[in-house]
């Protein structure tokens, strides 16, 4: 293959990265703060269960994630497949796997808004949901935001990990490529790809920290 | 304590979700996902081949971003002849066997080795004879077996190069056999010396030699690991589906069809090798 | 009478805090409660405004019964829908000041008028002004609490609870957490409130201070009321032995 075909192969596969990167994100960023706020839960049955969910999730490896959710759903559920399934069920790993980390990052930003901002808000008559939503989350987000940072990155690298099951991303293309080619250009070609979008993902999250250092907290 | 437990619990629960479809009995073949009746094979019907991109000449990514390979036009030509569609799904060689039993796919067909694992999936007749070669630098002073006691072997995980070495009295006496993920990286390794010496089909071998512009780099050993063949696998119980596709390929041997196939120059380049193919009778 | 409490008991666990008190103030008059740490004056004020819940006793605001001991003994309040109501009735200005990091000093006084209270927004932002200006901070309304002194940041608190038109302010010791030199600037928008008969109570150890602007101060120790009356009286002549003792500690 030449150059620009590996260039152009690559970038099409790096379309398939790319949408699961932002699935990922915006199936687990929302879900990591409900399993977040789960944890915190007073109810025992709740904060045990996410306990041992987040547990699960951080303790094994996300390919053999990628496996249970790829082979072992469809066992519960064998409707699930469609012809797409192959992708969807690397979303879903993914979406699993990353809100557990989320979640241990907002709890401990959660944890580290003092009392005295609940206290506040309470006396001015703020509704425990008014409260979480306007005091103390943005709050949170702006401590969290360069943990969330590290995560994210570490997504944008995770994503090759799917061709465990099979999901035709831009590394398995590169790897594929590099058997017919006999070389390592394509592999050179993924590298740069990956460290070009890493560096746009880090810019747009130094944008959001800039835009949240109005103030210190 | 009880957290613990609870916790272990938890985990085995989900292992034996994951670990349920291993369970499956070969003679429990209706409950199978991926098996087919006979009444499924009509017209229509779309085989799944799954299969490995980085097996050339069996099965790879072609310059213009498609799927070939010797195997794949195999079986694309088993499927106009008997009306079917034809899917080529690139998968995870390492998940094969979850693949085929969930049903993703309805065989695998990629230089697939026949030979040990004649019990594990229903085959189709083997139709390409293979051995497995050692592959060493030229300037290494390996010449044969006996060299090589003590040294580094690489071997692609999981294949029937593995096997073939397990076999063999070879085992006993090289260093360390390093499973690594394909073969294009065993040979960047032996190019840089950390492993002495690369066991691989004879056509993949072939064909790595080839890419790198600098054949006489390498040298084929004399000795050969145990030969082996190529058939098509299909789910334990399978049947009337590996007797649809072996009938009609049969029919492709004996009517030159494989053999034109074969001599495709793309599959020659990337390292079949004519003569291997059994099911044709010479 | 604003604020009526009678007969408040609370405990931490085996540490009993209050001790069957009963605490009144009525409409325009500013009561200064004082003590040693740990006499339960703060845990009175918490009791007051719900941030604790009382084991038992009575708690009314303008005549209304917020919470009362049941036929069971066990203290019952009203519904969490009703409390947001009597939540109106009062302010209350923390020792750590405790203002919304992320809001504006305009966005801190005016949220919750507008957002809790639904108050216009025009009606609000008009009202916020005034009050800012008269805490001397007109200048300050679009900077953030990070870019404020101490006694900036307590004015905008004071300033905070003012906005939601309290009927009675409550002050849990506003000058501690302060630099000696920022004292006197929070110190004078509470004598300047004062002034204007608005109701408060404050907890505080600025003696002086207490004496200057109270109508009633009320000496707490061990979870009781030990002594209470006018300022020149108990800070004068006090009459028991503990607050002798007290008030001596304190140089007076």
């Amino acid at each position: 293959m030449t150059l620009q075909t590996i260039l152009s192969e690559l970038t099409r596969c790096f379309g398939t990265t790319f949408s699961l990167f932002l699935l990922t994100l915006v199936g687990s960023l929302p879900l990591g703060l409900l399993i977040a706020l789960g944890r915190m839960s007073k109810n025992g049955l709740v904060s045990g269960i996410t306990r041992i969910y987040i547990s699960i999730m951080r303790g094994t490896p996300l390919m053999l994630q990628l496996w249970i959710v790829f082979f072992g759903l469809p066992k519960l559920l064998p409707d699930i497949v469609t012809g797409n399934w192959r992708y969807i069920a690397a979303v879903i790993a993914f979406v699993i796997n990353y809100a557990a980390y989320f979640a241990e990052i907002y709890r401990s930003g959660i944890e580290s808004i003092p009392r005295g901002q609940y206290e506040a808000a309470d006396v001015l008559g703020y509704g425990k949901v008014q409260t979480f939503f306007k005091i103390i989350l943005p709050q949170v987000i702006k401590i969290v935001l360069p943990s969330i940072t590290n995560e994210v990155i570490t997504l944008v690298k995770d994503t090759s990990l799917c061709y465990a099951i099979g999901v035709v991303e831009m590394f398995t293309r590169a790897k594929q490529i590099a058997t017919l080619n006999g070389t390592l250009t394509s592999f050179v070609v993924a590298g740069v790809i990956y460290y070009i979008f890493n560096y746009v993902v880090d810019w747009v999250m130094l944008r959001f920290e800039k835009k949240l250092s109005y103030y210190k907290a | 304590m009880k957290k613990f437990i609870a916790m272990i619990l938890a985990l085995v629960m989900v292992f034996a979700l994951c670990a349920c479809g291993n369970n499956g009995d070969g003679n429990d073949t209706k409950k199978e996902a991926g098996v087919v009746t006979a009444d499924d094979l009509k017209e229509g019907f779309t085989l799944k081949v799954g299969f490995d991109p980085e097996f050339p000449p069996f099965g790879y990514l072609a310059a213009d971003g498609s799927y070939d390979g010797f195997d794949l036009a195999l079986a694309k030509e088993v499927c106009n002849r008997l009306g079917w569609g034809f899917e080529a799904v690139p998968i995870n060689w390492d998940a094969k066997t979850e693949e085929l039993k969930a049903g993703n796919v309805n065989c695998l067909w990629n230089g697939f080795t026949y030979t040990g694992r004649e019990d594990q999936f229903t085959w189709s007749d083997p139709y390409y004879e293979n051995e497995i070669v050692m592959v060493v630098k030229a300037d290494s002073g390996i010449t044969s077996f006996a060299d090589l006691a003590g040294k580094k072997v690489m071997a692609q995980a999981d294949s029937s190069a593995v096997t073939a070495l397990n076999r063999s009295k070879l085992k006993d006496t090289i260093g360390e056999v390093v499973e690594l993920g394909d073969y294009q990286m065993g040979f960047m390794e032996l190019d840089q010396g950390s492993v002495d010496a690369v066991a691989v089909d004879i056509g993949v071998a072939i064909s790595q030699m080839n890419k790198t512009g600098n054949e006489d780099a390498y040298v084929i050993l004399n000795e050969k690991l145990s030969p082996e063949q190529y058939a098509i696998g299909f789910l334990l119980g399978n049947e009337a589906l590996r007797d649809a596709v072996s009938a009609e390929l049969k029919n492709m041997a004996d009517d030159g069809t494989m053999l034109k196939i074969a001599q495709s120059s793309d599959y020659v380049q990337q390292g079949l090798v004519v003569d291997s193919l059994c099911m044709i009778s010479k | 009478m604003i604020l009526e409490m009678n007969n408040i008991k609370k405990s931490f666990g085996e540490l009993e805090v209050l001790k069957d008190i009963s605490f009144n103030v009525s409409e325009g008059e500013v009561v200064s409660i004082i003590g040693p740490s740990g006499s339960g004056k703060s845990t009175l004020l918490r009791c007051a405004t719900f941030l604790e819940t009382a084991d038992s006793g009575e708690i009314k605001y303008l005549g209304e019964t917020a919470a009362k001991t049941g036929a069971d003994g066990k203290m019952k309040y009203v519904s969490a829908g009703e409390l947001k109501k009597f939540k109106n009735y009062f302010g209350l200005v923390f020792q750590s000041f405790n203002l919304f990091p992320h809001f504006s000093v305009i966005k801190n006084v005016t949220d919750a008028p507008i957002n809790v209270q639904k108050r216009s927004k025009s009606e609000v932002m008009d009202d916020a002004k005034a009050i800012l200006s008269k805490m001397g901070l007109e200048q300050k309304a679009d900077s953030y609490p990070c870019q404020l002194s101490g006694g900036q940041q307590q004015r905008v608190a004071i300033a905070r609870a003012l906005a939601m038109k309290p009927d009675v302010l409550f002050f849990d010791e506003p000058t501690s957490a302060l630099d000696p030199e920022l004292t006197g600037e929070v110190l004078k928008v509470i004598k300047q409130l004062a002034e204007e008969r608005m109701t408060m109570v404050i907890v505080t150890h600025e003696m002086a201070f207490a004496r200057a602007v109270s109508d009633r101060v009320i000496f707490m120790d061990g979870g009781v009321i030990v002594e209470q009356g006018d300022p020149e009286e108990v800070f004068g002549a006090p009459k028991m032995e503990r607050t002798k003792q007290f008030l001596k500690h304190y140089g007076q």
